[in-house]
Order: C-alpha cells, then sequence, then structure tokens
C-alpha cells in the first residue's frame, strides 16, 4: 500500500500542470527571497491564499516549490548587496559579499546554488526514507511525549532570540499568553475572549504570523525608502556554473551542512537561520584555514546554504507526523494543509497518503527545478532587488490583507492581523524579536492541552513523564538546553578547564 | 474550486450557470441559495454540501454559493443565521446535531437559539461508537464496563472535545450505568481515535464514519454503537440497547433556515428534501461515500432538536453541578 502511494505521488508531482507550479513556484520564491527582508516565511504567508483554490496536491506542491526557491534566493541579495534576503542567509553574507566585491560573484551564485540543490536534495531523500517509518512513530506519540517535544521547542525559544535573551523570552511569554485566548480544551470554558465569538476558537497563528513577520517588514521598507541611500549591487561577471574540482572539495562539507540543517529542522521553532550559524561554526571548526574564513572562503559559503536549504525537508518530518511545525514557513504549510481539510497524524500517511508524498515528491522536484531555474534566471534576480521599496511594501500590505482574510473568510482575522502588524513593529523598534512570540503561539496549546491530557492519563502524577521514555529523553534534553545558555554550565566548565 | 474567494467573480459564474437544469420543482425566491458552513472547506459538513447539493441543485433549479465562515465550532455561521440574515429564504446554513444546541448550552456567551431557525431536514446521521486498540484486553463492552466498576474513574475515555457528542455519549453512558470514567478531551475524533490506536487510552468513544476505515483496517477495534439497531456496516458490534442500557446519540447535519421564512419556501425546501430522500442516484452515491443518510424534515427535525437540547441541558446541568 505503501509502494502505491509513493507511485501515485510521484505521478502527481509529474503532471505538466504541476510541473509548471513547480517551477512557476520556484521562480517565485527566488524573486521574493532576493528581495531584502521578503523571508521564506513571508513568500508563503502571502502566497498561501492563491492555492486556496488549487486541489490539495498542487496547492502544496506550490507552496513546497516556493519554500525551496525562497531559502536559496535570500543568498542572491547577501552575495550581492551584503543584505540578507532572507534571515536565513545571514551567515551567507560573511563570505558571499566578500567573493562578490573579488569580481567572483558568479562564482559564489554557483556555489551557493549548488550547495542549496544538495542540501535540498538530501532532506527530500530524508522525508521520503522517513515518511513510512512515520506512521509508526507518530501512534507512539501520545500526549505525554507531545508534551515533552512542547517543552523542547519551547526551550529553544533562548536562543532563536538575536541579541538579548531576556527579550527573547519576553516575545516567548507573550506568545504563549496569546495562546490561551480560546476555549479551554479540557473544560469548554472561554478564556481571555472579552466575550467575543470570533475569539472562541482562538488566534489563528496563521493571521498571527502574517501579521508579525510581513507589516513590521513593510513599514520598515518605507521608512527606508525616503532616505533611499541607494544599494549597489555587484555585477555578475563570471560564469555561474560551479568547476567540477570546487565541488569535489566541498562535498564532505555541505553533506555535514545538509545533517545539520535536517537536525536542526526536527527541532521544533527552529528554523533555517539556526541552522546555518550552526553549519557555518562547524565548517569553520572543520577547516584547516580558519583565517580565510569572512574573507570570502568557497566553504563558509556553501555550508550554510547547504543547510538552510536541508532544513526544509527536516522540519517537515515533525509536521506532517505530529503537526507541530518544525519551522515558521512549515507552520504555513500546516496551515494550508489544515485548509484543504487534511490533519497531520497517521492519516496523513494512509488516508491522505497520495498528498503526503506528492508534497514530498515536490520537495525533491523542486530541487532540480530549482538547480535549473537557478541557473537560467539568477541574473535576472538582480534586477528584483532594484525594485524600489515603497512599492514592494505597498504590494506586501496588499497580499497580507487578502491572505488573513481568505483563511477563515473573516473581517475580524484582518484587523486581528493589522493589531500583529503594529504589535510586531513596535516590537522590533523596541529590539524585540517577533520569532519567539510565534513559536510561544504555535507551541503553547500543544503543551498545554498535552499537558493537561496527560494528567487525566495518568491520574494526576508526574511520574507519567518519567514512564515513558520517549518523554523522559525529550524532556532531559530540554532541561539540558535551558542549562547550557545559563552562565552555570560555563562556570563548572571553566572550573573543568582550568587545571587542564 | 471549493473556497469562495471573490463573491463577485463567483456569482457571476453562478449567474451564468444558474440557466435551470430542470424544471420540475422552480424554487420560487431566489435562483441563487447562499449557504453557510460553519466549519472549513474540506471537513465533514463540506463532504455533505459536496454531495447533496448537486442533486439539490437540480431538484430547485437553484445555484447553490457555499461561504465558508469557521470558528467558535460553528456558532460564528449560527449565530449569523439566526440574527443577521435576511428571513426571505435566500440563506440557509448546514446545522450539526448535537453541536448546533450544546454550543449555547455550555457556553453563555452564544446567543443563538433553535428557536431562531426553521429546521428544513436533517440528512446524514453518523451514529456513536465505542472502539478500543486492537490488543485491548477488553474484548466486548461488558468486559469494558466491569473494568471500569472495578476502577472508578481510572479508566480512560477519549473523545472529541468538551460539548461534542462524543462527550456527552461518555455522560449519558455513566448516568445509565451509574459507573464513573476519566473523560480525555482531544481536539476532534481524529485525535481522539490516534490515541486508541496508539494505545494512550483505554476507549475513545467515537463516530462510526471517523473510525470505519481504522476498524477494517484492524488498528481499531470496536465494542458497541450508539444506534437504535445493529449498523449494516458493523453487524457483530452490539447496541448498547441490547445491553440494557438506553443510550443512543450520534453526530448529525443537515439544513436550516432562519426563523420566520415565508411558508412557501418552507414548503418548497421540505419538499426537495423529501425528493432527495427518494432519488436512487444520491442514495446509491450516500451509500459509497460511507455517509449513513438519515433523512428526517419539517416538523419531525425541529422535534428531534427540541428533544436534543433538552437531554443536554439536563446533563448539563447536573455536570456545573459536579464542578
Amino acid at each position: 500500500m505503501d509502494s502505491s502511494m509513493l507511485l501515485a505521488g510521484i505521478l502527481n508531482v509529474l503532471t505538466w500542470w504541476n510541473l509548471l507550479l513547480i517551477i512557476g513556484g520556484t521562480l517565485l520564491g527566488m524573486f521574493v527571497g532576493a528581495m531584502p527582508g521578503l523571508s521564506a516565511t513571508m513568500a508563503l504567508a502571502l502566497l498561501l491564499p492563491i492555492t486556496f483554490s488549487m486541489d490539495p496536491g498542487a496547492g502544496l506542491s506550490m507552496l513546497a516549490s516556493l519554500y525551496v526557491g525562497a531559502s536559496y534566493g535570500g543568498s542572491i541579495a547577501a552575495i550581492l548587496l551584503n543584505t540578507p534576503g532572507t534571515p536565513a542567509a545571514a551567515a551567507t553574507v560573511l563570505d558571499g559579499y566578500p567573493l562578490s566585491q573579488q569580481g567572483k560573484a558568479g562564482k559564489a551564485l554557483g556555489i551557493s546554488l549548488f550547495a542549496s540543490f544538495c542540501g535540498g536534495l538530501m532532506s527530500g531523500i530524508a522525508l521520503l526514507v522517513a515518511a513510512p517509518l512515520l506512521g509508526i512513530l507518530v501512534l507512539k506519540f501520545g500526549p505525554i511525549e507531545l508534551f515533552a517535544v512542547a517543552v523542547l521547542g519551547i526551550t529553544i525559544i533562548g536562543s532563536l532570540s538575536q541579541g538579548s535573551v531576556v527579550s527573547g523570552l519576553l516575545s516567548g511569554g507573550i506568545g504563549l499568553l496569546v495562546s490561551t485566548v480560546g476555549m479551554d480544551l479540557i473544560t469548554g470554558t472561554p478564556r481571555m475572549t472579552f466575550g467575543h465569538m470570533n475569539l472562541f476558537s482562538g488566534i489563528s497563528f496563521t493571521v498571527a504570523l502574517i501579521g508579525l513577520f510581513s507589516i513590521p517588514q513593510a513599514l520598515l521598507l518605507i521608512e527606508k525608502s525616503g532616505l533611499s541611500a541607494k544599494r549597489v549591487a555587484n555585477k555578475i561577471t563570471d560564469r555561474l556554473l560551479p568547476k567540477l574540482k570546487d565541488i569535489k572539495i566541498l562535498m564532505p562539507n555541505i553533506f555535514r551542512s545538509g545533517v545539520i540543517g535536517i537536525i536542526t529542522g526536527l527541532i521544533p521553532g527552529t528554523g533555517g537561520d539556526t541552522a546555518s550559524w550552526f553549519a557555518y561554526n562547524e565548517a569553520k571548526r572543520f577547516s584547516k584555514d580558519k583565517s580565510r574564513f569572512g574573507k570570502g572562503d568557497v566553504a563558509g559559503l556553501a555550508a550554510p546554504e547547504a543547510a538552510n536549504n536541508s532544513v526544509v525537508g527536516g522540519s517537515l518530518i515533525p509536521t506532517i507526523a505530529l503537526g507541530i511545525p518544525g519551522s515558521s514557513s512549515t507552520a504555513i504549510l500546516l496551515g494550508a494543509l489544515m485548509v484543504h481539510g487534511i490533519l497531520p497524524g497517521p492519516n496523513l500517511l494512509t488516508e491522505h497518503g497520495e498528498v503526503t508524498y506528492t508534497l514530498i515528491w515536490a520537495v525533491i522536484v523542486a530541487n532540480f527545478a530549482l538547480l535549473a531555474v537557478g541557473l537560467m534566471f539568477t541574473r535576472l534576480c538582480v534586477s528584483v532587488t532594484k525594485v524600489p521599496d515603497g512599492f514592494v511594501a505597498c504590494a506586501i500590505i496588499v497580499l497580507c490583507v487578502v491572505g488573513s482574510f481568505a483563511i477563515n473568510n473573516s473581517f475580524f482575522d484582518v484587523g486581528l492581523m493589522f493589531a500583529f502588524g503594529l504589535f510586531g513593529y513596535w516590537m522590533i523598534k523596541a529590539g524585540m524579536s517577533p520569532a519567539p512570540m510565534v513559536v510561544g503561539l504555535i507551541l503553547g496549546p500543544v503543551m498545554e492541552t498535552s499537558f493537561q491530557q496527560s494528567m487525566l492519563i495518568g491520574g494526576g502524577t508526574f511520574m507519567v513523564f518519567v514512564k515513558s521514555p520517549i518523554a523522559l529523553c525529550l524532556l532531559l534534553l530540554a532541561a539540558f538546553s535551558v542549562i547550557q545558555s545559563t552562565p552555570l554550565l560555563g562556570a563548572v566548565a571553566s572550573k573543568f578547564k582550568k587545571p587542564a | 474550486m471549493k473556497k469562495l474567494l471573490l463573491p463577485a467573480s463567483l456569482s457571476l459564474f453562478a449567474l451564468t450557470a444558474a440557466i435551470p437544469l430542470s424544471a420540475s420543482a422552480e424554487y420560487s425566491v431566489t435562483d441563487e441559495l447562499r449557504v453557510l458552513q460553519g466549519f472549513q472547506a474540506g471537513g465533514g459538513s463540506d463532504a455533505l454540501a459536496q454531495i447533496t447539493q448537486p442533486f439539490l441543485r437540480d431538484i430547485l433549479g437553484v445555484n447553490f454559493v457555499n461561504e465558508y465562515i469557521p470558528g467558535a465550532a460553528g456558532a460564528i455561521a449560527w449565530t449569523r443565521l439566526g440574527n443577521q440574515s435576511p428571513k426571505d429564504g435566500s440563506v440557509i446554513s448546514i446545522t450539526n446535531t448535537p453541536m448546533l444546541m450544546t454550543n449555547y448550552i455550555i457556553n453563555e456567551s452564544i446567543n443563538y437559539n433553535i428557536d431562531q431557525l426553521t429546521p428544513i431536514a436533517n440528512v446524514v446521521t453518523d451514529p456513536g461508537v465505542i472502539v478500543v486498540h486492537p490488543d485491548s484486553p477488553y474484548q466486548t463492552i461488558e468486559e469494558l464496563l466491569q473494568a471500569a466498576e472495578e476502577n472508578p474513574g481510572r479508566i480512560t475515555i477519549g473523545n472529541s472535545g468538551v460539548g461534542g457528542d462524543d462527550y456527552f455519549s461518555t455522560i449519558m453512558v455513566e448516568n445509565a450505568t451509574g459507573l464513573k470514567f476519566e473523560k480525555v478531551p482531544f481536539a476532534g475524533d481524529g485525535p481522539s481515535a490516534t490515541a486508541a490506536m496508539g494505545g494512550q487510552i483505554d476507549a475513545s468513544f467515537n463516530n462510526v464514519g471517523i473510525v470505519y476505515g481504522h476498524i477494517t483496517a484492524d488498528s481499531l477495534r470496536p465494542l458497541a454503537v450508539f444506534s437504535e439497531e445493529r449498523l449494516p456496516m458493523l453487524p457483530d458490534t452490539p447496541t448498547l440497547k441490547e445491553i440494557g442500557y438506553d443510550v443512543v446519540n450520534g453526530s448529525s447535519r443537515g439544513y436550516s433556515a432562519p426563523a420566520g421564512i415565508p411558508d412557501q419556501a418552507r414548503d418548497e425546501l421540505i419538499a426537495a428534501f423529501e425528493e432527495l430522500a427518494t432519488n436512487e442516484e444520491f442514495l446509491a452515491l450516500a451509500e459509497e461515500r460511507a455517509f449513513y443518510i438519515d433523512i428526517i424534515t419539517g416538523d419531525d427535525y425541529m422535534d428531534m432538536m427540541k428533544r436534543m437540547e433538552e437531554t443536554f441541558i439536563e446533563i448539563w446541568a447536573n455536570v456545573e453541578d459536579d464542578a
């Protein structure tokens, strides 16, 4: 039965219409990713409503390819403009921009494209291999284990926040607080709804996500557009196709970074940005000549690019299996699944197996499309970076309104989206990142209901968490991740190091 | 295709397609009937709409325009139906019972009730069922009840959420048997069934339409059904009535209009559903999609709602007293 769905999935992807959507999605993703400030998440959130009218397979194929395209597109602006197109491409700037200054923009983009392709393909294959196992795994994840997953996800908040940990925790806390709006699953009592019926089913995280990520960015773009310190993009003068010799040397590095990306993607709440820094650091550590990093080392370029694309497949694994998105981008994909009436969980691999395998194959095919589209259109993307900020900002706001309305056909949601947008703008001005807030918003309900269910199942004792080996491991991991980010561990470690 | 994004373009489409395909019985009010749906496109209510409305379109000679307004377990759509919709028969809604009543019974801030509606017809009923893990020690419903008697309040029973039909079924069984279960709510029938498949709960009170696939795949085992008689698709599963407990419950879906629509409109709509009940092609399609057709029209549908309302008000009052 599994293999027939596997086949049905690939046949679904390989229809002309779907291939066209995948190529279109990749191209669109590349363009959006190339625009400084527009992240892959935003691209997905804004284009989600377009897929509502498609059948689930086609819609998800397009979104998946958009995600893949945007993950690469971010590096174009990073390399040519010294501005990461997406947060996930921030690490790419370090070695990518120096390369383009040395007149090797083509080489840099070629390697970035190739590394993205390899990373993406690896994660697609990992997803394909993991999928049949997920059906079994998912049954082992009851409320008790889900609670542990959610706790682990929450502890990542500290590391997600760029800059101050305290403001990151504050942002995450606000997210958790907002997530309590709506009916309490266990008692059926509405909480913090102020008697307003539109709030009874809680705040849709897709609406919050669109507001928090997109509106502040649009406002910041408008702010900048008047000042107009013209960005000058470096020209691509050399050839894009990377040399075989370069690739050979980079392969171990790309492979390692790809694995890092997949694993980072698995952990709820972490995405491309975490993975790319992680991979960059590892590449530096393994390198023989560390001094060249930051001055245009191709290894420092390939690592983050392979990692941020391999996050795509990795983060889809918990999304499909448990309904817990591995990153904010897959949170949007999860929203798309639910809009099409498909609930994550074991049904996704049996009843809806065809759609799921279509999505998985689409990720793989999209990476090939990326390689082709990237080679042909990267030069064109340079002009995208020249679109005036004002235009981009207006387009974003229009798409935000359409997107937030289309999710539930509700104007209330449009207002809610703007409220989140303004709050997000204020947060950025106050030096707080909205990303942890979204993590809190997504994981809050999972954590709360699974905790309450665990208590009911376990007869009210905390021992249920200790009795489940999976939950125990995850909770210990979570405890470790908290301890390692506190000064406590540093103090202990330095005590051990001193005598040596 | 399914989602209504641009009403303007869609109604344009509707106009071109509204040229009556059958002249049997013209609907006197409008040639475009709006259907408010309280749940997402692609869900169970939408599935009902997709199979019934093509037939109703031919019978009534109208086009159906589905408007999806999900949220608050359907209450947003039903409040709009009862309080803010034109009472001329141009707007109807898919009404899910008992959710339609339990919404406002358990939640004071929801301000519609069935007196504000004109029930047209119930179409399908998905009977309740008790399912367990295939390796569960409980081979029969009696064994499950026996276990609950020996461990009061320690047998965990999953349901689709507080206020849903399965939640009330559990209480109805508790009241009928005098036993106590640990009721574990999940976010819908699907997650509740999954928890039973994973062995995290002792049993799940669910609906046949949801778990039938898992029963045939041997990943869940049925112990009893909450219907009046044994079901044709589960001939070996006893009803609770057979073992002496008068508990009949399920989740039903039908159509209702706002109260006070013209009598002529009401009669025409009811007649359409009565015709639907005899349409061989429709019944065959419903059977193929595993819909349990249960067409109850007009006053009988209102009586069904009234009876349910009464039962659930009483049950909920007792729950609140216990709390």
